[in-house]
């Protein structure tokens, strides 16, 4: 993301910088600033307006004016602040009193939040160091949502998709067709040879007409020579179609299913910020739905389509060969025709869209209140859910019975005017005819040829329908197979055996960039050491967690593993050094064994077995009917929430990992199974670097040191008896526990004595 | 029980643990405080936002924050303090019943913090590969935004009243989808 506008001559002499100043950051701010002056000012767009940070001051310029300056060395804080729908900049200046310098919309907002960052990293270089030379340089990996060049959106990707390349549909079809080439020539070829019978036997009908019957001079062989050539052009031409059909149907599934296969695993790979951001009901839709249309469209539409739209460009030809006045004739009704298709292109468009949109609702809606059951249920709301799914419903099959009204009353009245093209043809021929100027056959040729021109224009009439549905579809696909994963390997991305040493170097992390999440964390794990990350919720502990997963990259500062910077290691060989066990447990479909198994498909059944006994899940296991073969998922065996985590806890440590992860691991456990799998986990984690969240502070016993995570940064580190003595926040935490699990057993205490 | 207790700490906690200061607290978070002109008293600050005075404590600045902001902008404004926490310090029921002066400075404030521009006039929309691109008239001035292509982008509050949410997360209000012309209505076919 640009984080450096250039300005214009007259702007830079107005900013009238000090010799040796530099520009460092230079954004647009694009909402009213000044705040009380005229009371509207606050309620406009500003135009022109730009935060300009250098290596001295912070400015605000408006047109050619600085409206605000300040220099550096006197701010205590520059922020972006959230507001709603908006954004902020205050500068808090020494004594502590915040000012509103600048105001931006969503739009600007991110830019504005790095620009704004790296005016503070100047300041606090400035306080700590007195020059602005140990300032972290800002830059932003960003992408714009809009394109430089043309100003249309980006679809999440770093190029602009029209600018370089005008993908198009057809392009995009083309593209998507490359694997099947030899497919498509044989179609084509196939096509072709039909198209080509369907010409010839009026040739040979005109001949018969002309040569045989009218002249009277035609003899039983003529007769069945003529039958023989006909049928066996139709025999022929039916035998091709069917192959042809077949092949098509082939190709369609064919495509679907790379395209299938391809989505799926597009969003496998997508980084959780793409995948949080769409509904899961659309993202099944696009993978089953839209490329379920794309097969189609290749079994029903496209093969047709191409041998009639040949078939009628040779007829029409031919056609014209024989007599051309009557051909613009008969034509000038498909004139009006195209006309009307035209006049209503945009809104056959419109209808269509809006029939796909209201079926994503639909299905969002099914996919909410079957997932939320529990909760409808429990407070009763049956009927009102039922009430809000019927309305939804209602709407959609309005929106398609109109669709199909529409088409309904549109279709029959092209189909007529078409046909009376056809009537206006016989009368003039035939008048023709009569007069000489015509023979019989080159009449009935005429006549034969048209119905291949006509026959098919009332299909063709569905054509945008059908491409239009194509095209959308393929859109929807497009647009998340364009989409580029955030996190990727390098270029020099390499696999690392890894110890396990962990340093978190000035790290900053937002899942929105104007949102931080975690501030400038700092500090380092030996290898084999186990940490316990503590703090309220909310702080950003999940989130640490899954920085170190690299399920996202920090916005700013680097994380070291063993010394090499998380984003140069093969993703992959990090995932596969990692044990996790997480706050929801989740289980895939499958039999336990397979759930046990999934990080490492080839484990032996004696290796499952000790993770399952050092997860403390053998003996329930054993219960079950089917033991380890036991169906789990949706439909399968209901195990409650501790077995699960045992479950989960198993899978974690099959793989022997370097590096383990405990997030609330045991939070859904009773405490006398909590003490099992802590005595395991505790086995567990030696040599291990564990990272380890739990409110039950008990949990942590074993932690070497233990990270407090307050207000989005470490408030404090060090081992429990240190932290202890320091009576801070870890402190207070310790003692509440205590406090409350003592009222805890005296109330127990109390209503087992009553 | 006793087993993690020893484990965790060897002190007395009762003389360090202040368990007044807590309950106290958690009394505070249930308590319903109102903001009256006799109790509390705004100004505002040099650098834009409004500082507070309420019974004995002051506060160099507050933030404005609305409660049911599309319903009752009007109604059980929350006060809160201007850190990271956003502590709750008091609500004032209803921005009417302060003196005039001060009812504006809350204003001005509610204006600042929140952004919602209303759409008067839709000059066009127009549809390309997903995305809808919006040329509009606003309470703002004239705008031009883009929104993608699905269900949610238009979310309807009541039968007339939308909100459209574009890429980057700015929300704009159209208050009456009725009162907009016939020609304007049909632009937006798409999304209602």
């Amino acid at each position: 993301m640009k984080l450096l506008f250039t300005l214009t001559g007259s702007q830079l002499e107005a900013l009238a910088l000090m010799s040796g100043e530099k520009l460092k950051y230079c954004v647009p701010a694009d909402l009213g600033y000044e705040i009380y002056t005229a009371g509207a000012a606050v309620d406009r767009y500003a135009k022109d307006v730009f935060l300009v940070v250098t290596n001295r001051q912070f400015m605000v310029l408006a047109g050619d004016q600085v409206v605000s300056r300040r220099l550096l060395k006197d701010c205590e804080k520059i922020r972006c602040e959230h507001q709603v729908g908006c954004g902020i900049i205050t500068v808090t200046d020494r004594e502590g009193n915040d000012s509103c310098v600048a105001r931006v919309s969503m739009r600007q907002i991110v830019r504005a939040s790095y620009a704004v960052r790296g005016a503070q990293a100047i300041v606090r270089s400035l306080k700590e160091t007195g020059n602005d030379g140990a300032a972290e340089e800002i830059t932003s990996s960003e992408y714009e949502t809009y394109c430089e060049k043309c100003g249309r959106a980006l679809p999440g990707t770093s190029r602009c998709p029209y600018c370089e390349g005008k993908l198009d549909i057809f392009k995009k079809l083309w593209s998507l067709c490359g694997e099947y080439v030899g497919k498509l020539v044989l179609i084509s070829l196939s096509m072709l040879v039909i198209s080509g019978m369907n010409m010839a036997s009026p040739m040979v009908q005109r001949w018969f007409i002309d040569d045989a019957l009218a002249t009277g001079k035609g003899t039983w062989r003529d007769l069945g020579i003529f039958v023989g050539i006909s049928f066996g052009f139709l025999v022929g031409a039916i035998l091709l179609e069917v192959w042809k059909n077949l092949a098509c149907i082939r190709l369609g599934s064919e495509l679907a299913m790379s395209l299938r296969e391809k989505l799926y695993y597009k969003i496998q790979i997508l980084s959780l910020s793409f995948i949080n951001k769409r509904k899961p009901g659309e993202l099944m839709n696009r993978v089953s739905r839209d490329t379920g249309r794309i097969r189609e469209f290749f079994e029903e539409v496209f093969g047709y389509m191409c041998s009639t739209l040949l078939t009628m460009i040779v007829s029409l030809v031919v056609m014209l060969m024989i007599s051309v006045k009557m051909t613009l004739m008969s034509l000038a009704f498909v004139v009006v025709v195209f006309a009307l298709m035209k006049i209503f292109w945009h809104h056959i468009h419109v209808i269509f869209e809006r029939q796909w949109i209201k079926s994503d609702e639909l299905s969002n809606s099914i996919q909410d209140i079957i997932s939320g059951m529990r909760i409808v249920k429990t407070f009763g709301t049956e009927e009102r859910e039922a009430e809000r799914f019927a309305k939804k419903s209602a709407e959609y099959a309005e929106v398609s019975s109109k669709n199909e009204t529409f088409w309904a009353v549109f279709f029959p009245i092209l189909t007529f005017l078409l046909g009376c093209g056809t009537y206006i043809a016989v009368l003039f021929g035939g008048q023709n005819v009569l007069e000489g100027r015509m023979t019989l056959g080159q009449l009935v040729q005429f006549m034969t040829y048209s119905g291949y021109l006509f026959g098919p224009l009332g299909w063709m009439t569905h054509l945008p329908r059908m491409v239009m549905q194509m095209a959308t579809s393929l859109n929807r696909i497009y647009d998340v197979l364009d989409e580029e994963p955030r996190i990727k390997d390098r270029d020099g991305s390499k696999g690392i055996e890894i110890k396990g040493n962990f340093k978190f170097d000035k790290v900053s992390f937002g899942y929105n960039t104007y949102e931080p999440v975690l501030e400038n964390i700092d500090f380092e794990v030996k290898p084999g050491e186990m940490i316990g990350l503590v703090g309220a919720s909310g702080t950003g502990k999940s989130t640490l967690i899954n920085l170190i997963m690299r399920l996202y990259d920090p916005d700013q500062g680097r994380i070291l593993l063993d010394g090499v910077d998380l984003r140069d290691v093969k993703v992959e060989s990090l995932h596969s050094q990692i044990g996790v066990v997480l706050q929801e447990t989740f289980l895939f479909s499958g039999s336990i064994l397979d759930n046990i198994r999934f990080a490492k498909q080839n484990a032996t059944l004696a290796e499952v077995i000790r993770a399952a006994k050092a997860a403390n899940a053998h003996d329930f296991i054993c219960k079950t009917p089917d033991g380890y073969n036991t169906y789990v998922g949706e439909h399968g065996y209901n195990l409650s929430g501790g077995e699960r985590q045992r479950i989960a806890i198993a899978r974690a440590i099959l793989n022997n990992p370097k590096l383990l992860i405990l997030d609330e691991a045991t939070s859904a456990l009773d405490t006398e199974s909590e003490f099992l799998i802590q005595q395991a986990l505790n086995r567990l984690i030696k040599g291990r670097t564990t990272f380890a969240i739990a409110h039950r502070l008990s949990t942590l016993r074993e932690a070497n040191r233990l990270v407090v995570i307050d207000k989005h940064s470490v408030a404090e580190i060090g081992s429990h008896n240190e932290l202890l003595e320091k009576k801070g926040i870890y402190y207070g935490l310790v003692t509440a526990q205590l406090k409350m699990a003592e009222g805890r057993s005296e109330e127990g205490g109390q209503s087992q004595s009553a | 029980m006793e087993n993690e207790q020893m484990d965790l700490l060897d002190l007395n906690i009762n003389d360090e643990f202040d368990e007044e200061a807590l309950k106290k607290e958690s009394e505070e978070l249930l308590e319903m405080r109102f903001l009256t002109a006799d109790n509390a008293v705004f100004a505002r600050t040099e650098g834009g936002f409004v500082s507070l005075k309420f019974g004995e404590k002051e506060y160099k600045r507050v933030g404005v924050y609305l409660t049911f902001p599309l319903t009752n902008p009007e109604e059980f404004i929350s006060i809160r303090e201007a850190d990271e926490k956003a502590k709750e310090i008091g609500m004032v029921e209803a921005l009417s019943q302060l003196p005039k002066d001060q009812q504006e400075m809350l204003r001005e404030q509610i204006r600042l913090r929140y952004f919602m521009p209303v759409i008067k006039k839709v000059l066009d929309v127009k549809e390309e590969y997903g995305y809808a691109y919006w040329h509009v008239e606003t309470s703002f001035g004239v705008c031009r935004f883009t929104t993608h292509m699905s269900g949610d982008v238009v979310v309807s509050l009541s039968d007339s009243r939308l909100l459209v949410k574009d890429i980057d997360g700015n929300r704009y209000e159209i208050p009456d989808f009725y009162a907009l012309g016939v020609q304007e209505r049909k632009k937006l076919d798409l999304f209602i």
